[in-house]
């Protein structure tokens, strides 16, 4: 056994967006002896390395980077070996971007094939699931109360609070959703879990769904994720066969499905109640809250609607996890966040930290400068709707409640780097375009007023000092802010007014 | 991924499996368009009398979404993302290289070369930008030569 020799070319979309299937059908041709067998493994989430290629051998595993580079030279799988050890291949797990993360949710990815689900239970998967069985629905519910996990989508609502009111309702279905349409421009979190890590996310929905009562669940996975698609309805049917999911799971009165529905392109289905209309199949036009979806939501029953990464959080929160995880921060910043450091950025990728770490420490230490060697200009946090951070705010703290202050929010951890080539004034009216192509059309000022907002910063980008426009311009983001049903049209003047505060002249001469 | 033929297509076959399903109007929508690459005016239809809709709410919820279309477009589907990650890896420009170079604006479709190109708003492939989705492949740290390329391979 020991005697063969394992090759690891990942599946995963960004490594295949850079030739990892490529690699993989140079190399398994290569492959004519019994004793050499290829795994296709995750993503470690270290993109700038992607594809990374690793042998383990003789119970050693090391890596190397086959960006760009083209094997179909060669002739035996000898030549394969040769060429890789003139890589100086390492082990990644000593590299200072893996090592310095602190990876409790995206402890799995890159390790295995991500649908082995032997190696899943014997890295403690689905023990979460059996505990929550024992331990029961209010006990369940608790204990992730008391992990102080918060929503991971972008809102940063309680997540134990949310499973009490589905649970405390007194109504016999009840539904789970799982948002899985991460729209937001510069996240990958989600569909790296749902690509490398498959089960923890089924996991976790099965453990919410028992804490609530729920026995049906429906994944919103965006259309633009094919792989995540493919992984996800294979980990879905392993998962059935091992009485993971369907009825009497692992020998109990607890009967779970999940459906699998697929977006089609609509940036606004990723709000939570337009999700839940084209989920019934209309248009993703948001509903007015109250009524809560906790209270009714999905087909007018009580519905629990998390994102991909807090559903795979629960797992690590029913074991002994559960106390490393909210030992770390503070407030509603508690446990660790993945964040997505991505743009023009040296070393890309996931980053699993504690909330309270520097912009400098995320941009220098982590990701190595800009990728172009040109001086950093700006640093967009939280996705289309956050807040634009300039190159003097780099000791601005990650915290959910640091973001706050400064008028933005973390949201799905998207962090995306800009150098001084980037025109502010256009990444302005992007926001305002944005709008116009995304906005579900209900509420006016998201409707007409984003219009309105592309034709004044237009004016603006030709005369920079028309107080008269930028004037109008504050007045229609107020409208937007107070006037619309959902963040889209109430968000979208936070890029705009952090151009304004943190970009002066760029955008409006003082 | 549009396969099927339209003098042998019948919608109905395609549908069943979702008229009973809760919301079942968006898979069936799909199931239409990945066999027929389109959604058809036949098609609409039929939807209509299975799912209990007038033809107008039908088209009322196609027309909101970006994926849907009631017209076939090329048979190679290229998408170029210009969300911020990208936008920060000259996305703009690259469109238009690739404009230039096939001779095609966005949402429009060389019927000769079967090729559409259209915009997406981020495909998860943001450390590695620029990125474009040619079908259902990403391709990162775009360039025109690598989109062209992989035209040829595909044999478009």
């Amino acid at each position: 056994m020991s005697k063969v020799i394992k090759i690891y070319i990942p599946n995963e979309t960004s490594a295949n967006s850079v030739g990892a299937n490529m690699l993989h059908k140079t190399i398994s041709n290569l492959i004519k002896e019994e004793s050499v067998k290829i795994i296709r493994n995750g993503s470690w989430g270290a993109y700038w390395l992607e594809p990374f290629i690793e042998i383990e051998k003789d119970g050693v595993r090391t890596g190397a980077s086959y960006r760009n580079i083209d094997l179909t030279h060669l002739k035996t799988i000898e030549d394969f070996f040769l060429d890789f050890e003139k890589k100086n291949p390492f082990d990644i797990n000593e590299i200072d971007f893996i090592k310095n993360q602190n990876r409790i949710v995206f402890s799995r990815i890159g390790q295995q094939d991500p649908l082995d689900i032997n190696y899943y239970r014997a890295t403690k998967g689905y023990e979460s699931l059996i505990t929550a069985l024992e331990i029961g629905h209010q006990e369940t519910i608790d204990r992730i109360k008391s992990s102080g996990l918060t929503g991971r989508g972008g809102a940063a609502f309680p997540t134990g609070i949310k499973m009490q009111t589905v649970f405390d309702q007194d109504v016999s279905t009840k539904y789970l959703a799982c948002n899985a349409d991460e729209g937001d421009g510069g996240t990958f979190s989600d569909r790296l879990i749902m690509e490398s890590d498959p089960f923890s996310l089924i996991e976790g929905m099965t453990i919410a769904a028992y804490a609530v009562g729920a026995s049906k669940g429906y994944i919103y996975l965006r259309s633009e994720y094919p792989l995540a698609k493919d992984f996800l309805s294979n980990a879905i049917d392993i998962a059935l066969k091992n009485n993971y999911l369907g009825e009497n799971i692992q020998n109990t009165d607890f009967n779970f499905e999940i459906e699998l529905r697929i977006g089609a392109g609509s940036y606004v289905c990723g709000e939570e109640t337009a999700m839940m209309e084209s989920i019934e199949g209309r248009r993703g036009l948001v509903r007015s809250k109250p009524p809560l979806p906790a209270i009714n939501g999905l087909f007018g029953k009580p519905t629990l609607i998390n994102n991909v990464v807090t559903l795979a959080t629960i797992p690590a929160l029913l074991s002994d996890q559960h106390s490393e995880f909210s030992k770390i921060g503070s407030n509603k910043s508690v446990g660790t966040m993945p964040f997505q450091l991505s743009g023009n950025i040296k070393n890309g990728g996931l980053i699993e930290t504690r909330f309270d770490i520097t912009l400098k420490e995320m941009i220098e230490n982590y990701g190595s400068g800009t990728k172009s060697d040109k001086p950093l200009h700006a640093i967009q946090i939280g996705g289309p709707l956050g807040i634009y951070l300039s190159s003097n705010m780099l000791n601005t703290s990650l915290t959910i409640e640091s973001l706050e202050e400064l008028k933005g929010s973390v949201g799905h951890g998207g962090i995306i780097v800009f150098d001084d080539s980037v025109d502010m004034s256009e990444q302005a009216k992007f926001a305002m375009e944005f709008c116009v192509k995304e906005s579900c059309g209900k509420c006016t000022p998201c409707r007409i007023g984003s219009v309105r907002g592309v034709e004044i910063i237009e004016r603006l980008q030709k005369n920079k000092a028309s107080k008269e426009d930028a004037i109008l311009l504050e007045d229609l983001c107020e409208t937007l802010e107070s006037t619309s049903l959902c963040a889209m049209g109430g968000m979208t003047p936070n890029p705009i007014h952090s151009i304004i505060n943190y970009f002066p002249n760029e955008l409006i001469e003082k | 991924m549009s396969s099927g033929q339209s003098n042998t297509f019948e919608p109905l076959t395609l549908i069943e499996p979702f008229i009973e399903k809760k919301g079942g109007l968006m898979p069936a929508l799909h199931a239409l368009q990945e066999h027929l690459g389109y959604i058809s005016k036949e098609s609409i239809a039929e939807l209509a009398i299975a799912f209990n809709y007038s033809q107008a709410e039908i088209i009322d919820v196609i027309t909101f979404y970006d994926d849907f279309r009631t017209k076939p477009i090329g048979k190679n589907i290229i998408r170029i993302c210009l969300a911020e990650a990208c936008q920060s890896q000259n996305c703009k420009k690259l469109l238009k290289d690739i404009s230039s170079q096939l001779n095609l604006t966005l949402d429009e479709t060389n019927h000769d070369s079967g090729i559409t190109l259209k915009e997406v708003f981020c495909l998860g492939n943001c450390a590695i930008g620029p990125s474009v989705m040619i079908n259902e492949t990403v391709i990162g740290e775009a360039t025109t030569e690598k989109i062209i390329n992989h035209l040829e391979e595909d044999g478009a």
